[in-house]
C-alpha cells in the first residue's frame, strides 16, 4: 500500500497493484483524481518526476494554486 | 531517474520535450526561457541607457507566479543600470488571504532590496472585495469586479511611477486558457486586442513594420495605456510552482476564497486532459494563436486601435463616458 497525502485535503491508501504493471507516480496521482499537470509529487520532501516508477510507501501531493 | 544534462537525480520530467532534469538544470532552464522571452519581445529597447533607464513595474501579488517573475527579473537586471524595477502589490480587502500574501511580498522585496509599493481597494475605492463578494450588485463572479479594479490600479500606478512597461506573472497555462476562451467565444477582435496589449514583441528601431526575429511585433500599442508584457508565458504553471519550491521563494500558496472563474476552470481541465494525451499542446496552441492574433491585430487595428477619451469621473483612459471601474464602484456603493 502507498499512503498518498494530498496536502491540505485528504490522505488515501492506494494499492499499486490496482494501477497496472509498473505504475508510475503519474498513475498514483490519477488514482487520487488529479492530473499530473496540476500537482507536484514529493517523496521525502523532494520533487520526483511523474514518470518514475512508484518506489516509496509515503507520497505527498502538492496541488497547484491558481493566481499570481 | 537521471538528469539528461548531467546525470544527477532528476526532479522533473517535461513530457513535451522528453527531458528529465535535476534541480539545477531545471532552474537554469526556467531562467533561460524567461530571459529569451524578454529578448524576443524586445522588452529592453536599444536606446535605454544608465542616463535614461527603463522603469518596469511588476505586479507582485505574492503568489508563485509573480514571486518567480520578480526573482528572475531581479537576478537578471539588478546590476543593469538600464533597468529600474518597482514592485506593486494591490490589497483587495480579502481578510487573511491577501494579508498573508502581502507578507510574502515584503519578505521577497526586503530580501532583494527592491522598491515595493502597496495600494488598497479600500483607500482607492472605499470598498473591500469581501463585501463586494457578498453584495454582488451586478450578479457577477467576484473575479469580474476584482479584475476591473486591479487593472485600473495597475494602469494608474504604472503611469504614476512613470513606468515604461507593466510586467505580470502570467504563465503558459494562463495564456493557453485565454487563447482557447477567445476561440470558443469566437472573439477575433479580442484576439487582436490581446496581441497588441501583451503578446506581440515591441518594435525595435531597426525592425520597421516587420517581425522581430520571427516574433510578430505589436501593430499599435494599447492607446495611452502603459504597455504590458508577460515574460513567464513560455513556462508551464507547474514548472513555475516547482521553481518557487526549489528556490525556497516566499510564495504564498493559498487559494483566493472568492475564486470563481468557472468557465476558465473548465478550459483548464480540458487543457490538462489534452496535455496528458498530446504533450506540447499548450505550446502549439500558443504558437498558432500568436500568429493568428497578429493577423487579427493587423486586420482590426492597423488604423491605431479604438478612440480613447477620459472617464468623466476619475479621468482614467477609457472608450466610454464613465469607465467600467467607476460604474462598478458606483454599483457597489449604491448597494451598501
Amino acid at each position: 500500500m502507498v499512503t498518498v497525502e494530498v496536502v491540505g485535503e485528504e490522505t488515501r491508501e492506494i494499492d499499486p497493484e490496482t494501477l497496472g504493471t509498473d505504475p508510475t507516480y503519474a498513475d498514483l496521482v490519477r488514482a487520487v483524481d488529479y492530473s499530473p499537470h496540476e500537482v507536484s509529487v514529493l517523496v521525502d520532501d523532494q520533487p520526483v518526476p511523474e514518470d518514475r516508477a512508484v518506489d516509496a510507501d509515503y507520497v505527498r501531493v502538492l496541488r497547484l494554486i491558481k493566481g499570481g | 531517474m537521471d538528469c539528461d544534462k548531467c546525470g544527477d537525480e532528476a526532479v522533473m520530467h517535461a513530457a513535451y520535450s522528453g527531458l528529465h532534469m535535476c534541480a539545477d538544470h531545471f532552474c537554469r532552464s526556467v531562467e533561460s526561457r524567461t530571459r529569451r522571452r524578454v529578448r524576443e519581445d524586445n522588452l529592453l529597447p536599444d536606446d535605454a541607457s544608465p542616463d535614461d533607464p527603463e522603469t518596469w513595474l511588476i505586479g507582485l501579488s505574492g503568489g508563485k507566479d509573480s514571486v518567480v517573475l520578480t526573482q528572475i527579473l531581479h537576478d537578471t537586471f539588478a546590476e543593469d543600470p538600464r533597468v529600474e524595477l518597482v514592485a506593486l502589490t494591490i490589497h483587495e480587502g480579502i481578510e487573511g488571504y491577501r494579508d498573508e500574501s502581502l507578507s510574502a511580498c515584503l519578505d521577497l522585496t526586503d530580501d532583494l532590496d527592491l522598491r515595493h509599493e502597496l495600494v488598497t481597494y479600500e483607500e482607492e475605492f472605499d470598498l473591500r472585495m469581501d463585501d463586494v463578494a457578498v453584495e454582488d450588485p451586478m450578479d457577477m463572479a467576484p473575479c469580474a469586479y476584482c479584475g476591473v479594479f486591479r487593472r485600473d490600479l495597475l494602469s494608474k500606478y504604472a503611469a504614476e511611477y512613470d513606468a515604461d512597461k507593466l510586467l505580470t506573472g502570467h504563465n503558459l497555462d494562463d495564456e493557453a486558457q485565454t487563447a482557447l476562451m477567445n476561440f470558443f467565444e469566437g472573439d477575433v477582435e479580442q484576439m487582436a486586442k490581446h496581441f497588441d496589449a501583451s503578446l506581440g514583441a515591441f518594435p525595435g528601431a531597426a525592425d520597421g513594420d516587420g517581425d522581430r526575429d520571427g516574433t510578430p511585433t505589436r501593430v499599435s500599442t494599447d492607446g495611452p495605456f502603459v504597455p504590458r508584457a508577460k515574460p513567464l508565458r513560455d513556462v508551464p504553471e507547474k514548472e513555475v510552482a516547482l521553481y518557487a519550491q526549489l528556490k525556497d521563494l516566499p510564495a504564498h500558496i493559498t487559494e483566493c476564497p472568492h475564486a470563481s472563474e468557472a468557465y476558465r476552470g473548465e478550459i483548464q481541465q480540458l487543457l490538462f486532459d489534452m496535455e496528458e494525451r498530446h504533450p506540447g499542446v499548450r505550446h502549439s496552441i500558443m504558437a498558432g494563436y500568436e500568429d493568428l492574433a497578429a493577423m487579427a491585430a493587423r486586420a482590426y487595428r492597423d488604423g491605431g486601435g479604438p478612440e480613447y477619451g477620459e472617464c468623466e469621473r476619475c479621468g482614467a483612459t477609457t472608450t466610454r463616458a464613465v469607465c467600467r471601474k467607476c460604474s462598478l464602484v458606483e454599483a457597489v456603493q449604491t448597494a451598501d
